[in-house]
């Protein structure tokens, strides 16, 4: 079982059952998640959540941890909130193998940063590109298309990004 | 390591030296090599001709898809998810759709989720029919690419007779499909799942299962053993290849799989041999599921009865002002889905495709996320190739079936 | 033997061009295309090759995998911002005299990807003789993207190319 004082919160949402952990522990909750008979990391990513008003989050980067258990069939998300420029965060490739290129994929898309982490580097933009293309401050690029007005307004950066 | 080879001339070299005493060689495979499936790159580590150690490097085929869906609205993003597995399009546009129907609690009519099952199971047949043509292709059956493409020509034809498209069909919409199935396509689905493809697979069977060369070439290589494959959390033919019977058609039903009868392929051979002998399975059940598909095809609508998600029909346009108003606001800013979120996985001819959305209620999501089987099944190439002869790691890269759209995205 | 006589042991069997028209002939009759797939559209390429559309009626049935043997790149797919230097190489590896095909919407302009990570249009980058709309175009559409190319290369001869 995981420890009740590693949940901040937990709760249901569409159907899947969820659980916020502190982000300072998040590699011991999955850890104790992967004791329970969570033995696989379906994926891991990252929700940029700048700007958004339609809940109350307590900080801009959600780290998502989907967990399956193979015999029970059951799911659990776990969350984790982190803020600051670049966020920081520990790395879990030890405990599921595939979350070592998820990670990456999350540093490249998000500038996440895991700590122990041992090849931290871009995967899927080059090695010299700038910026972390799936932030919401980071416009969406490409070339401006006559009758596409939304596009053009979306892809100025918000006032205080 | 520097060596002067002659008077001020020096090379670097790794320095390393292998089991036969000769210096490892680091290769670059691709990203333009013929038999890399794509533009997967690789840059292996060589003793003599064995594999010691391979680093993929992917992204040449990074499409920005999950960025670009955050600009569209939700019934425009249907499109793009087409795009990045794309040996199989409705199979992608399912995760999606349910994903958005989950988020809106709406549920789709029977004959919608029959016709949803139809189109999967034609693009799983096609994306395996297109993988044991390139494979065949690699390892020196060059007929099997003419044969197999013959047949996936046939389904192309399906697409086209039922969504207008050959590809890249956008045919399952969240909300039910885009049109109903018409008599023609009834027909052709009868024709290709009583004679046709039970005939054609048989046809491949004849032409690679006992085929010395075939044989050689894969028996015994990329051995991935049940324990590594869970732990690498590989899925598809990938796991049930190393006797894993794990099937999300299966495990965690979804849009009515739990109706139809049919076997998880399994083989306890664990090599690329058993992944082949796992999709040649597939493809049977495939025609399975597809022949009871079509005779238990429930009659009703095929979309939901929302106004608010789906446009409504063509002649109440005329008489009705509050359709007008409806086809109106849904065509201007499209329809918003309440805030949460939702991962929701299906299985594809790679393996478990997901589709995670974040929605903050406005009418774009705030975050689509394509979990990718390829993107996964690759890591464990290394597992798979390592000691291997680089020959032999073109069958290994063949049977795993990365498709590098659905890996970069 | 005088001139008559060497008129009449040939018969029939000259035919006076000129060499412009004799060498576009020749090469516009055996375009070897470099066999490179990016994305969705090279499926499609794939299957212009086989059985049932047959591109080798065409004289292109013989797909190189190197680049220093083929005369036409069809840029089929995407081309992302990572691919763009390593697809200029290689045209560059091509040897002269060399055409391009860019198949399907993407390649031509980006496609629905109107966003960072794809270059909008392979033309920034390598010149392109014939376009193909579609996404992916049709077999029958590559097939006749190559004929087009083919009258183009016949009309050129052994001009260098404008
Ligand atoms: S044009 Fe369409 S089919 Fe071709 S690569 Fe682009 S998205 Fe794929």
């Amino acid at each position: 079982m995981i420890p009740e004082a590693l949940v901040v919160d937990r709760g249901v949402s569409a159907g899947d059952s969820w659980l916020t952990v502190d982000p300072a522990k998040v590699h011991d909750a999955l850890s104790a998640l992967k004791d329970e008979g969570y033995s696989l990391l379906v994926f891991l990513t990252c929700v940029d959540h700048l700007l958004d008003s339609s809940r109350n989050w307590p900080a801009r980067y959600e780290l998502l941890y989907e967990l399956r258990n193979l015999e029970t069939r059951e799911q659990v998300r776990v969350r984790a909130f982190v803020d600051g420029d670049p966020p920081h965060i520990d790395s879990v490739h030890d405990l599921f193998p595939p979350a070592n290129w998820d990670e990456r994929e999350t540093y490249d898309m998000f500038g996440v940063v895991f700590e122990n982490h041992p090849d931290l580097t871009r995967i899927l933009m080059p090695d010299d590109w700038v910026g972390h293309p799936l932030r919401r401050d980071y416009p969406v690029g490409g070339e401006v298309v006559e009758f596409s007005e939304e596009h053009e307004t979306w892809q100025t950066a918000p006032e205080k990004a | 390591m520097t060596t002067e080879i002659g008077q001020g001339i020096t090379v670097d070299r790794t320095g390393e030296t292998g089991a036969f005493g000769g210096e490892l060689l680091t290769v670059n495979f691709g990203p333009h090599h013929p038999s890399t499936h794509g533009v997967l790159r690789l840059v292996v580590d060589l003793d003599g001709e064995q594999v010691k150690r391979i680093k993929p490097v992917i992204g040449y085929l990074h499409t920005g898809i999950e960025k670009q869906m955050e600009a569209l609205r939700w019934q425009q993003g249907v499109v793009v998810t087409d795009r990045h597995d794309y040996l199989s399009p409705p199979i992608n546009n399912l995760a999606y759709a349910l994903a958005v129907e989950r988020l809106m609690g709406v549920e789709v009519p029977p004959r919608a989720q029959a016709l949803r099952v139809i189109m999967c199971e034609l693009t799983r047949l096609s994306s395996h029919l297109v993988w044991m043509g390139t494979s065949g292709l690699e390892l020196g059956a060059m007929s099997m690419l003419m044969y197999c493409f013959r047949d996936r020509d046939t389904i192309m034809d399906m697409n086209e007779e039922i969504s207008g498209f050959r590809m890249h069909t956008s045919y399952i919409r969240p909300g039910g499909v885009f049109a109903d199935a018409t008599p023609r396509f009834l027909d052709m689905l009868d024709r290709f799942t009583a004679k046709t493809m039970t005939k054609n697979v048989d046809e491949y069977e004849a032409l690679l299962t006992d085929n010395p060369i075939w044989r050689r070439r894969t028996i015994g290589i990329g051995r991935l053993s049940a324990e590594d494959a869970k732990v690498l959390g590989a899925t598809g033919p990938m796991l049930r290849g190393s006797g894993v019977a794990w099937d999300l058609r299966k495990a965690m039903p979804y849009s009515g799989y739990e109706n139809y009868d049919f076997e998880i392929a399994t083989s306890d051979l664990c090599d690329c041999y058993g992944r082949y002998l796992v999709r040649i399975k597939e493809m049977r059940e495939s025609v399975k599921i597809l022949r009871q598909a079509l005779d238990r095809l429930p009659d009703g609508p095929i979309n939901v009865d929302d106004r608010k998600m789906l446009p409504p029909p063509r002649e109440e346009l005329e008489t009705s002002m509050e359709a007008v108003i409806h086809h109106f606001k849904l065509f201007t800013e499209g329809y918003s889905v309440p805030p949460g979120d939702v991962y929701v996985a299906v299985e594809s001819g790679r393996g478990e495709n997901g589709c995670y959305i974040s929605s903050d209620g406005t009418h774009k999501p705030r975050r689509v996320k394509f979990r990718s089987a390829s993107f996964v099944n690759l890591q464990a190439l290394e597992r798979m190739a390592l000691n291997h002869f680089i020959a032999d790691m073109i069958a290994i890269i063949g049977t795993a079936d990365t498709v590098l759209g659905d890996c970069d995205r | 033997m005088g001139i008559e006589a060497l008129a009449e042991s040939l018969g029939q069997n000259f035919l006076t061009t000129t060499l412009g028209k004799l060498v576009g002939w020749g090469r516009g009759n055996s375009v070897w295309p470099a066999q490179f797939g990016l994305a969705c559209c090279a499926i499609e390429m794939i299957a212009t090759a086989t059985a049932g559309v047959d591109i080798g009626r065409f004289g292109s049935e013989a797909f190189r995998a190197s680049p220093r043997q083929s005369d036409l790149m069809i840029v089929s797919g995407r081309v992302s911002q990572k691919m763009a230097p390593i697809l200029r190489t290689i045209y560059d590896q091509m040897p002269e005299p060399k055409w391009v095909i860019s198949m399907g919407a993407c390649a031509s302009t980006g496609g629905v990807f109107n966003n960072y990570a794809l270059l909008q249009g392979v033309d920034k980058i390598v010149p392109v003789d014939v376009y193909i709309p579609g996404c992916p175009p049709r077999p029958e559409d590559l097939l006749n993207a190559l004929m087009i190319l083919q009258e183009r290369i016949k009309a050129q001869g052994i001009l260098p190319r404008q």
